[in-house]
């Protein structure tokens, strides 16, 4: 078996193909936009020793067809929740560009690509909560709350934000976890706010979710269709109207059980 | 002529940043990038709120602020690297109109209710709603016409 080329280069192109579709993949996770996901997906490929004739990446899936030669091989792989990961998205293009001046094998970078899933820097979960509620609660002031609307947003924040990512870990589905956080978050700010006497108890319980607003993927969105990939540019689009709709329908009922109009 | 507020631009700048730097962290920015993050912010929110000033609309003011971001992170090249556009994109965060869009969403919870008090509801809803579509077009455009011009678009 070992002197049948035509198979042993199949399965180098396969093993090439998965390694560019892993940091395309990844890439996608990470909040990238499509066209930087295609170049990082070329640059590995092309690193590699093989041409990219074709690439194609939805919301849920990413295809992509390599040659060498005669011969073409296609792969799909599964993508899984989008998020947003700047350090991991910039350690991901980084490898790309290394793997693209070439001398690497295709295990070494599937072994790089591991190293850097598991190493590259998180901040802390205490900071990242901290962070966010500071975030709402300046968010808050630019839409005009109170001062003493300040810290009841500031709680609710860092608490929703906690909730989120513990939800997040054990795996609820992102829009119901939207509609719990937007229920927790706000009447958290509505309750406080309102027992501090402020008189901007609807600014409060709003600023409170904007943890929630997808502003990354709605941008990414237009630009992912003025780059010329309107598909994932929709389905983009609809995911930010759908996380919206269902943390609308959270605020609706604390504002509903606190009796806030 | 319109005179400033400038402790009102200020209060506006500062939020700003504070608001960037605090979604920079969320979006795991490396400490470096945070502070260009709240940089980004303070800009953004300080353009916005002098075309706000100005009696410019909200989507104007708006994309005046989100194209002033991606010039200066355009601008900065040298320090920001590629990240620039990512800066500047969590610098218009603050400025995504969040509230806006639920209040529009509520708004359509009232007008669907048996009986809805009068058209006025019907009339803010649709306008938030509008108001939400037009001001983030206005910012995906503004960040991204001048990378485009500018033909800076590292990978």
């Amino acid at each position: 078996m070992t002197d049948d080329p035509i198979r042993l280069k199949h399965r180098e192109l396969e093993k090439i193909a998965m390694a560019a579709l892993r940091v395309a993949r990844i890439l996608v996770e990470c909040g990238a936009r499509v066209r930087v996901v295609h170049q990082g997906a070329t640059l590995v490929a092309r690193g590699l020793g093989v041409e990219p004739v074709g690439l194609r990446t939805g919301y849920a899936s990413q295809e992509i067809t390599v040659r060498s030669g005669a011969n073409t091989i296609t792969r799909m792989m599964t993508i899984g929740p989008h998020g947003v990961n700047h350090r991991l998205d910039h350690a991901m293009r980084r490898l790309a560009v290394r793997v693209s001046h070439g001398g690497m094998t295709v295990d070494e970078v599937e072994a790089e690509i591991e190293r850097l899933e598991k190493t590259t820097p998180r901040h802390p979960l205490w900071l990242v909560s901290l962070a966010v509620g500071m975030a709402c609660a300046a968010f808050g002031r630019l839409l005009g709350i109170d001062w003493l609307a300040f810290g009841p947003v500031f709680v609710g924040g860092c608490l929703g934000q906690a909730l989120r990512m513990y939800l997040h870990r054990r795996g609820i589905n992102t829009y119901v976890l939207a509609a719990v956080i937007a229920f927790v978050a706000a009447g958290i700010a509505g309750a406080s706010a309102r027992l501090d006497g402020s008189t901007t108890v609807n600014l409060a319980m709003m600023a409170s979710i904007l943890l929630l607003v997808p502003g990354v993927p709605a941008t990414n969105a237009q630009t992912d269709i003025m780059d010329g990939y309107p598909s994932m540019g929709s389905a983009r689009a609809v995911s930010v109207l759908m996380v919206m709709g269902f943390a609308t329908c959270g605020v609706w009922l604390a504002e509903t059980l606190l009796g806030v109009q | 002529m319109v005179s400033l507020d400038w402790m009102h631009l200020l209060h506006q700048a500062f939020f700003g940043a504070v608001a960037a730097a605090g979604f920079g962290v969320l979006f795991n920015f490396g400490l470096k990038a945070l502070a260009w993050c709240a940089a980004a912010g303070a800009l953004a929110l300080s353009v916005r709120t002098v075309g706000l000033d100005l009696q410019w609309s909200l989507e104007a003011a708006s994309f005046v602020a989100a194209v002033s971001a991606s010039i200066c992170a355009n601008l900065f090249r040298r320090p920001l690297g590629p990240r620039g556009n990512a800066v500047a994109l969590a610098g218009c965060i603050p400025m995504v109109p969040g509230a806006f869009f639920g209040q529009a969403f509520l708004g359509a919870l009232a007008v669907t209710t048996p009986h809805p008090e009068n058209a006025a509801v019907i009339l803010t809803a649709i306008e938030y709603l509008l108001r939400v579509l037009f001001t983030l077009a206005a910012i995906g455009a503004g960040l991204a016409i001048p990378a485009y011009l500018l033909k800076h678009r590292d990978f």
